[in-house]
């Protein structure tokens, strides 16, 4: 898996996009970065926005 | 070591939740200085106590660890527990609902509504909702200066709301607000079914009651909406199919019956308790006038403050660490939202309402896979209704004693007095 992989955290719920491994349920592949998602893409666990996720540091 | 019993008396108590003050300050003292330990109570089987804001968070992000179902969801004592088992044929909730199932069965049965109830799915409702919040601001303002904001705006705006989504006419709208109520004010003879003081058994003969009558009530709207098939919420409910075949009647009856009820009272409560707080403070009404942008300030603190649901349990199924507390499997574990949203360690001063807080991640709507579904209508109406509301009002103060429901799970104002002024 390539370097440099962030996950990035739901503020309203937790939920962790986790770069390397993607989100498959929804058609995005391991290795998919953040900012690559479409724009109208939303938690899929309390359904906020993806401007309101935060980068896991 | 266990939790004196004098505070686990008080928190789990229904009528100290009437006296808010009573149970924050258990709380408090809780958090200080044993904020994660073990309820030992006469009728009780033993359970955590999880009173902080960063410990409800791990536990409720680990849901494949701490599971809803396996036992009550809410506190219930040991005869309570037995008695609900032998009514439901051995399952641990009266109510088989989204609250109490864990896994794929939750996953499957959210997902029905959840594309639905997105802050972008609901958006379109906006004007129709703004519609009713004018409905319920020129209702109010006909009493001409003195209401109980309460009973007379808080218990019905919501309600519109949520029966207009889900498909329920006008006229029903008593009926649900009537078993709503019920359903969770059973202890507080003001609202219960009997109207009476009740005796623990009383208590669970009256919500079984409650529950068969709201079934009977929901047979007909799975007929109704099978029939002719629409974008309503119970539509919705009623035509889903989970690996080809339609929830069965528990899982059904439980969807419809949270929906219908959980749906408007959290929202009833807040908005309740938002208003005595800003009758309390009046000055944030002028505030809000001259910045409408502060409202979701004001939207987002009222959940913080009113909590309306003070509780959920959950139950490990495996040994886990948590805040420093070894976790057993089989334990049982009461998450307390309203001690979560009075963290010292996440706000300065949880003791005051303000709109001026600079974050305020409050955990009222819960956390994780199982935070609340309706979390961004509830917002959505409640924005609303201020808005409205604070075009028109010109002052605010309270005209007597507020008063509390009578309960130690889902409540909060039962009373707001208030007197106005309007533009």
């Amino acid at each position: 898996m390539a370097e440099g992989f962030r996950q990035w955290r739901c503020r309203n719920c937790g939920f962790i996009y986790d770069e390397a491994a993607g989100w498959p349920d929804e058609g995005i592949a391991p290795g998919t970065r953040f900012e690559d998602i479409d724009d109208d893409w939303y938690c899929p666990d309390c359904g906020t926005e993806k401007q309101d996720f935060e980068l896991v540091e | 070591m266990a939790l004196p019993v004098e505070l686990a008396q008080t928190i789990i108590d229904p009528k100290a939740y009437s006296q808010r003050e009573l149970v924050d300050e258990a709380f408090r003292q809780i958090r200080a200085t044993a904020p994660l330990d073990k309820a030992e109570l006469d009728g009780f089987e033993p359970f955590w106590v999880v009173t902080r804001h960063a410990d409800i968070k791990d536990i409720e992000r680990q849901p494949d660890i701490f599971h809803n179902g396996d036992k009550s969801t809410f506190l219930t004592n040991i005869e309570g527990n037995a008695r609900v088992q032998m009514l439901t044929g051995g399952e641990p909730n009266l109510i088989r609902s989204l609250v109490s199932v864990d896994g794929k069965e939750h996953k499957d049965l959210r997902g029905i509504v959840f594309p639905h109830i997105t802050p972008r799915a609901i958006k379109p409702l906006e004007e129709q909702i703004r519609a009713i919040a004018r409905e319920f601001v020129d209702h109010m303002l006909s009493f001409d200066g003195q209401c109980d904001f309460a009973a007379d705006v808080a218990f019905l705006y919501p309600l519109r709301v949520i029966m207009t989504v889900l498909g329920v006419p006008q006229e029903d709208e008593p009926f649900m607000l009537k078993l709503t109520q019920e359903l969770f004010n059973n202890a507080d003879p003001e609202l219960n079914r009997a109207r009476a003081e009740l005796s623990p058994e009383d208590m669970l003969k009256s919500l079984w009651e409650t529950t068969m009558e709201l079934e009977n009530y929901f047979a007909a709207v799975t007929k109704k909406f099978r029939e002719n098939p629409t974008s309503h919420i119970n539509s919705l409910i009623a035509n889903a199919k989970i690996d080809g075949e339609y929830l069965n009647h528990r899982q059904m009856m439980g969807y419809y019956i949270i929906a219908a009820t959980a749906g408007h009272d959290t929202t009833s409560n807040t908005t309740a308790g938002a208003m005595w707080a800003l009758a309390e403070k009046p000055e944030m009404l002028a505030r809000m006038k001259a910045d409408p942008s502060l409202i979701n300030a004001f939207v987002e603190e009222s959940i913080r403050w009113e909590v309306p649901v003070k509780h959920f349990m959950r139950s490990a199924v495996a040994d886990c660490e948590i805040g420093g507390q070894q976790i057993k499997a089989g334990d049982w574990l009461m998450l307390s939202y309203q001690s979560a949203n009075r963290d010292e360690s996440v706000w300065a001063d949880p003791f005051e309402f303000r709109i001026d807080r600079e974050s305020n991640p409050q955990i009222a709507f819960g956390y994780g896979v199982h935070v609340c579904l309706g979390q961004h209508l509830a917002r959505m109406e409640m924005r609303i209704l201020w808005e409205e509301l604070f075009k028109r009002l010109e002052s605010v103060e309270l005209a007597g004693k507020g008063e509390r429901t009578i309960s130690n799970f889902v409540c909060g104002p039962k009373h707001v007095p208030i007197r106005f002024t309007a533009n």
